[in-house]
């Protein structure tokens, strides 16, 4: 079921950063995109270790229709490209995921991880500097005191805006294996971050020492069928994290219980369907990400072909389960073949909880009113839509297309993904990455032509 | 492949009940045991080739491993569910003529666990009759593949040229021999087989072949060796390119010294690095099997590696043990 009958929505682009020649360096490839708590600024990582933060537009944010224009805000060079010696072994400098702190104060923090090395970043503003130093010259040369016959205060004076990103904290050298996951607590102290068998604990103010919560490392590593896919907090409760895995279970686990959450205290997993299974089944289940929803009541989780709304009190099924893309259950050799089936998806909830959102293949995103039970499949093409423009939406059928909003499934572009996505806190506003571009969407509630 | 989605649920059920069939109903299982060998070897080839951003990734190999040992036990439990001799456990092989003698009395393959040739022209269903003739024969150490593969090489030397006149569709007969990834046109890999080959997508062309073969009573000794020539032909750019995948992955002999032991830490190399760290298993006569085991396996491998010539038609010479031999080692024992 598309959205609105006449197969256009109310969401409408509104920018496009990045290059838009096909010719994409793999350095410039996003690997991460976080709104933070305020929807003010908007990250976005890449494979070549660099941050860029957009600011929402100053002047124009009060004005509804223009409350999503982003502009460039800062940019840095978070991680680089390391050697591990011992192993003989590079690492990436893609950045893995970015995730905000709350606001405190003027400053903003974040952090952001590769596959091995997480750093707090300080970004924060200044726009005043002071003039009138008695023993300093404008152009920093020194005077001599003798020089001096009178004295004056030195006064803060306006200057152009200048945005500064220092790294605050360097937590290295607590992960085997490879980072896929970062979440702060809610207590704004701790944070967890998480490897592929390993989650540990730390507190933001100490690099030093962290804390294992989950080692599901096997004694005999030949005994491995299973490894951590996806971590989060909880939004409300700083004792809860639930953690998914890659044969399709999530475990929740309640860190008053003990000092190891080995043991989990609920496991949501849902009964395989036997008539689907196929060689490829555990592959597709496997949780590629997990989200509490902001009232910390459901939480939604991402596999191949599926987005799940649990509710946490129920382990047995989950309460919503939206087809992503279906279709694609025909052609599950085919994915593994060319290794689109190990794509890990990011799934995103809107603000209020109503909506759900997460990528396809061939640029579609997929967004699922829980309400209205309605889906929509929109495309994100600066080729094909224009600024300001209402989408249209997309079907996705089998054979060949009848209509002018339909697609072959055979005609989808396995090589233009959108992975990772990102909703505005408060409007209906998301920002989302193919390989090439950050999109940002914003859905207008009276929209013009 | 594309296409197969709908035929396979039915094959799954058609499988457990699987005794002998009528020509008739094999073509269901035949698509589901292709997509298993396509699955299989796709499997192989993903855990010893690095990914296109070369970030070896723990979860993705820990996913690939566990189809592989899927199938693995699905292969084993058929191999226990068909305890019949060879012609018996030809039964999925359906139309071919089973009046064809067992050719367990041919000289090269007496004393050795490898399938009789006369099976080995089942092509679509070569892996799984060298699964039960392997069960059946409780195969003996690896080793001793080494000199019946060599065996069936001479002897398929001989009348490459009659099986090619008897068969305008020889390609046909090597297609069968690839089920893996050349069924179909529009696979995108490379792996895909030359195009000048019939393009197979069911049972039914092997109907059309085996019952030519059925005709033609003479020919039954003949096949075999005609077969034998066939792989034959194959073998010498294996050969070739068995060394180029050695270089293609230079992480199979990786560097490992005593020093990586000590001071690093072991589960990372079985792990991280790639799975097959032969030098792990540097002790004793173990090494040896492992290592033969390797080559066969790296001959294997690189016939879906190399060109496209060459799919994986040896894939077939895998049996039970080795498969168990190659697991083994994947995982790093």
């Amino acid at each position: 079921v598309s959205g609105d009958g006449d197969g256009q929505s109310r969401w409408c682009l509104s920018q496009v950063k990045g290059a838009v020649d096909d010719d994409v360096a793999e350095a410039d490839i996003i690997s991460a995109v976080e709104f933070n708590h305020s929807g003010e600024l908007l990250a976005t990582g890449d494979r070549g270790g660099r941050i860029v933060i957009f600011q929402q537009e100053q002047e124009s944010k009060n004005i509804p229709q223009c409350r999503a224009e982003y502009n460039v805000y800062s940019t840095f060079q978070s991680h680089e490209p390391e050697f591990d010696y011992l192993k003989s072994l590079e690492i990436e400098e893609k950045i893995n995921k970015i995730r905000w702190l709350p606001q405190k104060n003027a400053a903003h923090f974040l952090l952001s991880t590769n596959d091995k090395t997480i750093k707090l970043w300080k970004i924060s503003e200044r726009d005043k500097r002071p003039e009138g130093y008695n023993l300093k010259e404008e152009d920093g040369r020194y005077r001599h005191p003798s020089s001096l016959t009178t004295l004056r205060v030195p006064v803060f004076q306006p200057m152009n805006l200048m945005v500064e990103a220092s790294p605050r904290r360097v937590y290295a050298n607590a992960h085997t294996y490879h980072i896929n996951s970062i979440s702060v607590n809610s207590d704004n102290e701790t944070y967890l971050s998480a490897d592929d068998l390993r989650i540990n604990l730390w507190h933001l103010d100490f690099t030093d020492r962290s804390f294992n919560i989950v080692d599901i490392k096997p004694s005999n590593m030949e005994e491995l069928t299973e490894v951590i896919t996806a971590s989060e907090f909880h939004p409300l409760q700083c004792n809860t994290f639930v953690y998914g895995s890659s044969k399709g279970t999530v475990r929740l686990c309640d860190m008053r219980a003990s000092a190891l959450c080995d043991q989990h205290s609920k496991l949501f997993e849902e009964p395989e369907d036997p008539s689907t299974r196929s060689f490829f089944s555990e592959i597709i289940s496997s949780i590629s990400d997990v989200k509490f929803s902001h009232s910390g009541r459901y939480m939604m989780t991402r596999d191949y072909l599926t987005l799940k709304i649990w509710d946490l009190h129920m382990e047995s099924q989950p309460v919503e389960t939206y087809q992503v893309h279906g279709f694609l259950r025909s052609k599950l050799c085919s994915l593994y073949e060319n290794d689109c089936i190990f794509d890990k998806f990011e799934c995103c909830w809107k603000g209020d909880d109503s909506e759900v959102m997460t990528g396809s293949y061939n640029n579609f995103f997929r967004m699922f009113n829980r309400d209205a039970q309605r889906d929509l499949t929109l495309e994100a093409s600066w080729e094909n839509c224009s600024p300001g423009y209402p989408l249209k939406t997309w079907r996705v059928c089998a054979g060949s297309r009848r209509k002018r909003n339909e697609i072959g499934v055979d005609c989808l572009d396995f090589s233009r993904k959108i992975l990772y996505t990102s909703w505005h806190p408060q409007d209906n506003v998301v920002a989302l990455a193919t390989v090439n571009n950050l999109y940002i969407f914003q859905e207008k509630l009276n929209p013009e032509f | 492949m594309l296409g197969k989605g709908l035929k396979r649920k039915l094959e799954q059920e058609e499988e457990n009940d699987l005794k002998k069939m009528d020509p008739h109903q094999e073509v269901m299982p035949t698509c589901y045991w292709l997509q298993r060998q396509t699955v299989l070897t796709l499997s192989l080839l993903k855990l010893h080739s690095r990914p296109a951003h070369s970030d070896p990734g723990l979860a993705r190999r820990v996913l690939i491993t566990n189809t592989l040992r899927h199938i693995q036990e699905e292969l084993r439990v058929e191999a226990v569910l068909l305890p019949q001799s060879l012609p018996n456990a030809g039964s999925p092989s359906g139309a071919v003529d089973r009046e064809r003698p067992a050719s367990a009395k041919s000289p090269s393959h007496t004393e050795n666990s490898l399938t009789p040739v006369s099976l080995l022209e089942e092509d679509r269903h070569l892996f799984l009759s060298l699964q039960s003739s392997v069960a059946i024969h409780t195969a003996p150490s690896v080793s001793k593949n080494c000199p019946s593969l060599s065996n069936i090489k001479d002897s398929f030397t001989s009348a490459l040229a009659e099986i090619e006149d008897l068969c305008p569709a020889v390609g046909i007969t090597t297609s069968l021999t690839c089920p893996s990834l050349s069924t179909e046109s529009d696979t995108p890999s490379s792996l895909t087989m030359n195009q000048d080959v019939p393009d197979i997508t069911c049972y039914s062309d092997t109907t059309a072949i085996s019952n030519k073969f059925r005709h033609t009573e003479p020919v039954h000794e003949s096949m075999e060796s005609n077969m034998d020539s066939a792989l034959f032909q194959f073998t010498p750019s294996l050969l070739d390119s068995a060394q180029s995948l050695f270089n293609h992955c230079p992480s199979l002999l990786a560097d490992f010294s005593l020093d990586d032991f000590l001071f690093t830490e072991i589960d990372n190399i079985l792990f991280d690095n790639t799975a097959c760290s032969s030098s792990l298993s540097a002790s004793s006569g173990s090494s040896k099997v492992v290592s033969m085991v390797r080559d066969d396996f790296v001959k294997t491998l690189t016939s879906g590696v190399s060109q496209a010539a060459l799919p994986s038609s040896q894939t077939f010479k895998l049996d039970l043990n080795d498969l168990d031999h190659i697991m083994e080692v994947l995982v790093g024992s």
